[in-house]
């Protein structure tokens, strides 16, 4: 009883791992005000659930979620290129809500707001992640690849010219960085991880539906990734286990999910004002959120 | 066919006068402040919910409680910037910071909707009799007519005051060149809270207009919220008055939208409506090039 509690939370933060490091890429490594991370995980568990659900094996409908995630994520660039700031966020976060809709009204595809149940677990080259603890074991590989992936780009030269960009895009233009391309391919990347952590998700819960991927579920990944501080993987590792541990006393005391719901919300919003007020840069972050 | 297109079009438009309120509050406090206020739609939903409370729950008197709705809703926008902007900008926040806040301040509000009232619908009957009246072949109800009319005036007044009361002159001013207005003597934060105040005056208009024609939930601060801020930038947010015309144009698009594609679709349409103008003509239809930060 308790070890199945305790690998469920293990499953949990492993899925808000990739979905926070992910969003640090583009959030914290580029300095692109991304407020639409949650679409792309949207789009990831949605593809690679209607794929599962027609016989295609776990490898491939992940890699497709990721691929389309990642495509629509460098879609999303192009005009992100031409803004900044807050027209940024504005236009990332009304991608999200485009995306939300699509997922709501597309009916014949998304089955609306009754969504898609029965999701098959994953099997891996005859290998069976069925059960909730071998399931685990599937999302803790993902985690270190994707981890290592994000970590790699971060510490090369291609994630040392996306912060030049992000602190002096002009300066970086001036040494020859391609600054447009270099952002593009930051939230592709981005956007493939957190496609990939929709695909865990749908094939861990075995349900999805289109109110898991509204706004509201944004707001504690990014908690996670500026409590953990902007451009600080560790940071982000850190606070990921933090806040996805921190709400869970309260399903202890007895309360009904319909209260248990929007407190959890206010815990996480309030902690988001004080921690912009009292510690802007979160505990890890190397750089402030401009 | 003509009669549809009619009906279409009053739809639109009584959809844009709501968008309109909303819009008008908002892009006030941003040409002001220079950050989104997202909380603007928390705001409305709130007030919407204390005057269910007030007319429904408590049964007083419907104009005290739209009267008291609206103090509640400028005073509720006042504490906001006295408790969390504020000393945000103290600190001297990035208005990225201070977008995160107000997105934040959302969802608090809207949990705490959450919280108080319960997911469930709630329906406000001040007027039952809710007839249909003839125009031009298409039907109007007499709440929709208020509607306009309302927000007509309002618009009216918000006019008249940004162009002859001191308060107003020194808004625009601030919202013009804030280092100059301090200059000549004009506090801005001063002229912040007055923004804060009267964007959020508007939004208990709108809240109480809204909840006399629909139901009022949880959410609908967020939709109303993405609707005004839409509206906001396909007219031009740095001025109200381009505000109010993207926010009609928004209304008319969406509702006649319907005749090609399922009614589902709105948001969606709104939202092309404004990745268009974000890529081609961001500082919207009546901004100024460069007023654009």
């Amino acid at each position: 009883m308790i070890d199945a509690y305790f690998i469920h939370l293990l499953t949990l933060i492993g899925i808000y791992l990739i979905l926070a490091i992910s969003l640090q890429l583009s959030l914290g490594y580029s300095g692109l005000l991304n407020l639409g991370h949650i679409a792309f995980f949207g789009i990831g568990a949605y593809v690679s659930a209607i794929l599962s659900l027609n016989g295609t094996i776990f490898l491939i409908s992940a890699l497709i979620a990721g691929i389309i995630s990642g495509f629509f994520g460098w879609l999303l660039s192009l005009p992100a290129n031409r803004l900044k700031g807050d027209y940024l966020a504005l236009a990332t976060l009304g991608f999200s809500f485009v995306v939300y809709a699509i997922f709501l009204n597309w009916i014949e595809i998304t089955k609306g707001p009754f969504g898609l149940p029965g999701i098959p677990r994953p099997n891996v080259f005859g290998i069976d992640f069925s059960s909730n603890s071998s399931f685990l074991i599937l999302v803790i590989i993902l985690v270190l690849i994707s981890y290592f992936f994000i970590h790699r780009i971060c510490n090369s030269q291609f994630g040392k010219a996306l912060e030049a960009t992000r602190d002096d895009e002009l300066a970086a233009k001036s040494l020859g960085k391609h600054t447009v391309k270099l952002k593009s391919v930051s939230l592709a990347v981005s956007a493939f991880f957190a496609g990939v952590a929709g695909c865990l998700s749908a094939s861990y819960i075995t349900f999805i539906n289109p109110s898991s991927f509204t706004f509201l579920n944004l707001i504690p990944i990014l908690l996670i990734v500026i409590i953990g501080g902007l451009a600080s993987l560790r940071g982000t590792v850190l606070a990921t286990i933090v806040i996805v541990l921190l709400p869970e006393p309260l399903r202890f005391i007895g309360l009904s999910s319909s209260i248990l719901g929007p407190i959890r919300q206010i815990i996480f919003t309030l902690m988001l004002i004080l921690i912009i007020y009292f510690k802007p840069r979160g505990f890890f972050g190397r750089v402030n959120l401009e | 066919m003509t009669s549809i297109f009619i009906q279409l079009l009053i739809n639109g438009i009584i959809a844009g006068a709501i968008y309109a309120l909303v819009a008008s509050g908002f892009s006030l406090i941003y040409s002001t402040n220079k950050f989104v206020h997202f909380a603007h739609g928390g705001v409305i939903a709130l007030s919407a919910y204390f005057l269910y409370w007030l007319f429904s729950k408590l049964g007083l008197n419907f104009y005290l409680s739209a009267l008291l709705t609206v103090i509640f809703s400028s005073f509720l926008g006042y504490m906001l910037n006295e408790i969390i902007y504020k000393p945000l900008r103290a600190k001297k926040s990035s208005s990225s910071i201070l977008l995160v806040a107000s997105i934040s301040i959302l969802i608090l509000l809207e949990s705490l909707v959450l919280l108080l009232f319960g997911a469930d619908v709630k329906i406000i009957n001040f007027i039952n009799n809710n007839q249909g009246i003839d125009f031009l072949g298409a039907t109007i109800t007499p709440i929709q007519i208020t509607i306009i009319l309302v927000s007509v005036i309002l618009f009216f007044a918000l006019f008249v005051f940004m162009k002859k009361s001191k308060i107003g002159k020194a808004m625009r001013a601030v919202a013009d060149n804030r280092d100059v207005a301090e200059i000549v003597g004009i506090s801005s934060e001063k002229i912040y809270s007055w923004s804060f105040i009267i964007g959020s005056a508007i939004a208990g208009c709108a809240a109480i207009l809204i909840s006399l024609e629909q139901n009022i939930t949880p959410t609908m601060g967020t939709n109303l919220m993405i609707k005004g801020f839409t509206g906001a930038i396909i007219g031009g947010i740095m001025n109200v008055p381009g505000a109010i015309l993207g926010s009609f144009l928004l209304g008319i698009v969406e509702n006649v939208g319907i005749w090609f594609m399922p009614s589902g679709y709105k948001d969606a349409i709104a939202f092309i409506l404004l990745f268009i103008f974000l890529l081609f003509r961001p500082q919207g239809i009546l901004g100024i090039k460069n007023n654009l930060k």
